[in-house]
């Protein structure tokens, strides 16, 4: 007979002790929060805001129909137009739900360089052009090019086209070089286009497509979706029920190979029965586990409101989140509580480990496959498959492709057996394992404990 | 009887080895119990079997009226051999912890623990990490711990290991208060001078068997009168010839400086003692207290024989009671 009181003081100790623990809140909430502020600043670090970069170009057209094409893609109202298509391109892809990410990509961004373009007669040379090209105290902000151009990249040889040349000293930003080179490519081709007349703005008119999303069509109506974080979303699911199982699993299989070490077991095993202490600790860590699930999907949501995204994640997903992770928790937090209780000291619990933590990281990173394929054979099989059955469930539900109902009733059930069948073991392994002593056992040793007892 | 604790016919094995082999063990309430034997006799398996940490292969066990030790473990205090302590934590939560987990609330537990470790002298402990204290500081700890819930039953094993003189005459006192409020004691020990002092019963187990309970009392009534140390004054060379001669002696042992007088069963020693001071005049002469050393010595030295004539020494050792 389980004495509840008993269960609840032990984990309640348990789960106080692992949360004021500064390496959990250091776990648990400033590495988060870290993250988030990188996340956030390093894209306005590296943009420099405030401060645009000056280039100087120096063009050596030997075809000499590159260089006012050039300088028109090179024109500020030119780079401008070019950056907002990107802006339209990466909406299109996250959906409309996604515009705020596109607006704080583009925010992030760092500002259009200005370029000058300055025409060099054809004889002159890279080595002519050498010291001013490398010349030092141009101010802060100003940089130097020099493009070179040969008559060949717009006529074609027998050879074929050739191509151009890019010269710049180290200082040279990256995205002033990379603008650079679309440019010249840009210029190249409308050259090219025009040396067999026919007419670039026609070409490129007729390759432009503009951008647009999927609209899932159901008995519903119509739903738009943010591919890209559908395509994320399954995968996001593995890493935190993978990240919560972790957090509580971890810390469980720790304290009880320290209470077993520390010979503290024994004046428990005094206050309460094995089974009370399993419990206790059980329970206790599966809270440690909430909040660190919690914490992260808070931090989620936020994110997602942050970017006007919230409405790409149904709130049922979150309770099937907490749901699937607690029947997991039980039997990878069980398994794990089995190996602290079968081992005397921390070194000792690798080689029991090893298939528990096989256990865990396979179905993680199957989410990634079955995120992608959700109605597949695999995917709706493995789904009632424990212990791998709720990551690869979770997979299916924040999938493009949800599985119904009943099927999802399935698969908690097929974890609610597994959570009882694991416990049951665990239960009978850590009774015996608790005081013994010596040398750790096996995975047979386990085996014939629970039979023993 | 009125029972605080039964074990019937109790068998344990780990693997090929027996640990306890149909021990009877029976502890009336309020007696105070010494367990004794050597080391590896099967001591602390058989206290941890009562307590249902350890659960017999065959056998019956009562604790407090319960079936097991788990339906009774409010009302039962426990003090490990192997001790163990949250090391991180604080000496006041450890002890509001563990009596939490018995029942008593914070208030009480405090204001009991800060009783109990003024009268150990550990005063201003509370506050202090259980890692900052010392081995000896950490034992009177975990006794605090194990009667802060005040229990009818207490089963201390091996009590007084490790700890300094002035710490055993503490704790001595402690378990004593214990015992005059009327605590059932059971407790394991290997230093027969404690079990002598403290006990009411004494239960001898070797090999996993019990091979004497009998009270104290009796122990002391068959064997005070069986031997008298004899050391002469001025010690001669026919000394022991003289002594071996007095009336009821059987047997002397020992050499010129110390004599030990074996009696023949049912001398009065003050005979004894009389005549041989007219023999040999004495510097002391003094009736041996029990020793229960003597007997544990002796019951592990019959340890190399058969069972049956280790039986036969301890029904030597304990005959004439009860005829």
């Amino acid at each position: 007979m389980i004495n509840l009181r008993r269960v609840g003081l032990v984990a309640r100790r348990d789960f106080l002790v692992t949360v004021s623990n500064k390496g959990f809140l250091f776990g648990v909430l400033v590495m988060p929060l870290i993250m988030t502020v990188l996340i956030a600043m390093v894209p306005k670090m590296m943009a420099h805001s405030g401060t645009q970069v000056a280039v100087e170009v120096a063009l050596i057209d030997h075809s000499g129909a590159v260089t006012e094409a050039l300088r028109q893609e090179l024109d500020p109202a030119t780079l401008a137009a070019a950056r907002a298509a990107q802006a339209r391109q990466a909406t299109g892809q996250l959906g409309p739900a996604g515009a705020g990410v596109a607006r704080a990509a583009a925010a992030a961004q760092p500002d259009i360089p200005h370029f000058t373009l300055q025409a060099l007669p054809p004889d002159a040379t890279l080595e002519s052009q050498k010291a001013w090209l490398i010349a030092e105290n141009l101010g802060k902000y100003a940089r130097r090019a020099l493009v070179v151009v040969p008559a060949a990249a717009v006529l074609r040889t027998d050879g074929g086209f050739e191509t151009y040349a890019l010269y710049a000293p180290r200082n040279l930003p990256q995205d002033a070089e990379g603008i650079l080179h679309d440019a010249v490519r840009q210029s190249l081709i409308s050259a090219r286009l025009r040396a067999t007349g026919v007419d670039p703005a026609l070409v490129r008119s007729a390759t432009e497509v503009a951008p647009a999303h999927t609209e899932l069509v159901s008995a519903g109506g119509k739903q738009q979706t943010g591919q890209g974080l559908n395509r994320a979303l399954p995968f996001i699911m593995g890493v935190l029920m993978f990240m919560g199982i972790m957090m509580g699993g971890q810390s469980l299989m720790t304290s009880t190979v320290e209470e077993k070490s520390s010979r503290v077991v024994e004046v428990l095993l005094a206050a309460v029965s094995p089974l009370e202490l399993m419990w206790g600790k059980l329970l206790g860590q599966m809270g440690v586990g909430l909040v660190s699930l919690g914490v992260y999907v808070a931090l989620g949501v936020l994110a997602l409101l942050q970017f006007a995204m919230i409405g790409l994640i149904d709130p049922l997903l979150i309770l099937y989140l907490f749901l699937f992770f607690l029947m997991s928790y039980l039997v990878y937090g069980a398994l794990m509580q089995t190996v602290g209780a079968a081992v005397n000291q921390m070194a000792d619990a690798q080689s029991l480990l090893g298939p528990v933590m096989m256990l865990l990281v396979l179905p993680y990173i199957l989410t990634i496959f079955v995120g992608g394929r959700p109605d597949a054979p695999f995917s709706v099989i493995l789904s009632f498959v424990p212990p791998v059955n709720a990551f690869i469930m979770m997979a299916r539900l924040a999938s493009s492709s949800p599985p119904p109902v009943w099927q999802v009733l399935l698969s908690l059930l097929a974890s609610l057996v597994a959570a009882c069948t694991t416990v049951w073991f665990a239960a009978k392994v850590f009774r015996i394992g608790l005081l013994m002593h010596g040398k750790p056992p096996n995975i047979a040793t386990l085996v014939k404990w629970a039979r023993m007892s | 009887m009125n029972a605080a604790l039964a074990l019937r016919g109790v068998d344990k094995s780990f693997g090929a080895q027996r640990a306890v082999a149909g021990l009877d063990l029976v502890v009336p309430k309020g007696e105070t119990c010494g367990l004794i034997g050597p080391s590896g006799a099967g001591k602390s398996t058989t206290i941890r079997i009562l307590m249902s940490i350890l659960f017999a292969d065959a056998g019956t066990v009562e604790v407090l009226g319960r079936a097991s030790a788990l339906e009774a473990k409010d009302r039962i205090g426990y003090l490990p051999e192997e001790r163990g302590v949250y090391r991180k934590m604080r000496v006041g939560a450890f002890l509001d912890y563990l009596a939490g987990l018995k029942g008593v609330s914070a208030q009480q537990s405090q204001a009991r623990s800060r009783d109990l470790l003024g009268r150990l002298g550990l005063q201003d402990v509370e506050k202090k990490k259980c890692e900052d204290l010392s081995k000896g500081m950490l034992q009177r700890v975990q006794f605090v711990a194990s009667i802060v819930h005040q229990p009818e039953l207490l089963i201390l094993d091996e009590p007084f290991s490790g700890l300094d003189p002035v710490s055993v005459r503490l704790l001595k006192d402690v378990i004593a208060a214990e015992r005059r409020r009327g605590t059932t004691i059971l407790f394991s020990t290997h230093v027969m001078a404690q079990a002598e002092e403290l006990c009411d019963r004494v239960v001898m187990i070797h090999k996993g068997r019990k091979v004497l309970d009998e009270p104290m009392a009796k122990l002391r009534r068959q064997f005070d009168v069986s031997r008298v140390l004899f050391e002469p004054l001025a010690p001669q060379p026919g000394d022991a010839t003289e002594l071996r001669g007095v009336p009821g002696v059987a047997a002397v042992a020992g050499t010129e400086g110390e004599y030990e007088l074996r009696l023949v069963a049912g001398t009065d020693p003050a005979a004894v003692i009389r005549e041989a001071v007219v023999r040999v005049l004495p510097a002391r002469v003094e009736i041996a207290r029990l020793r229960l050393e003597d007997l544990f010595v002796g019951i592990v030295k019959e340890a190399g024989q058969s069972e049956e004539a280790l039986r036969q020494h301890l029904q030597g050792l304990t005959a004439g009671e009860g005829k």
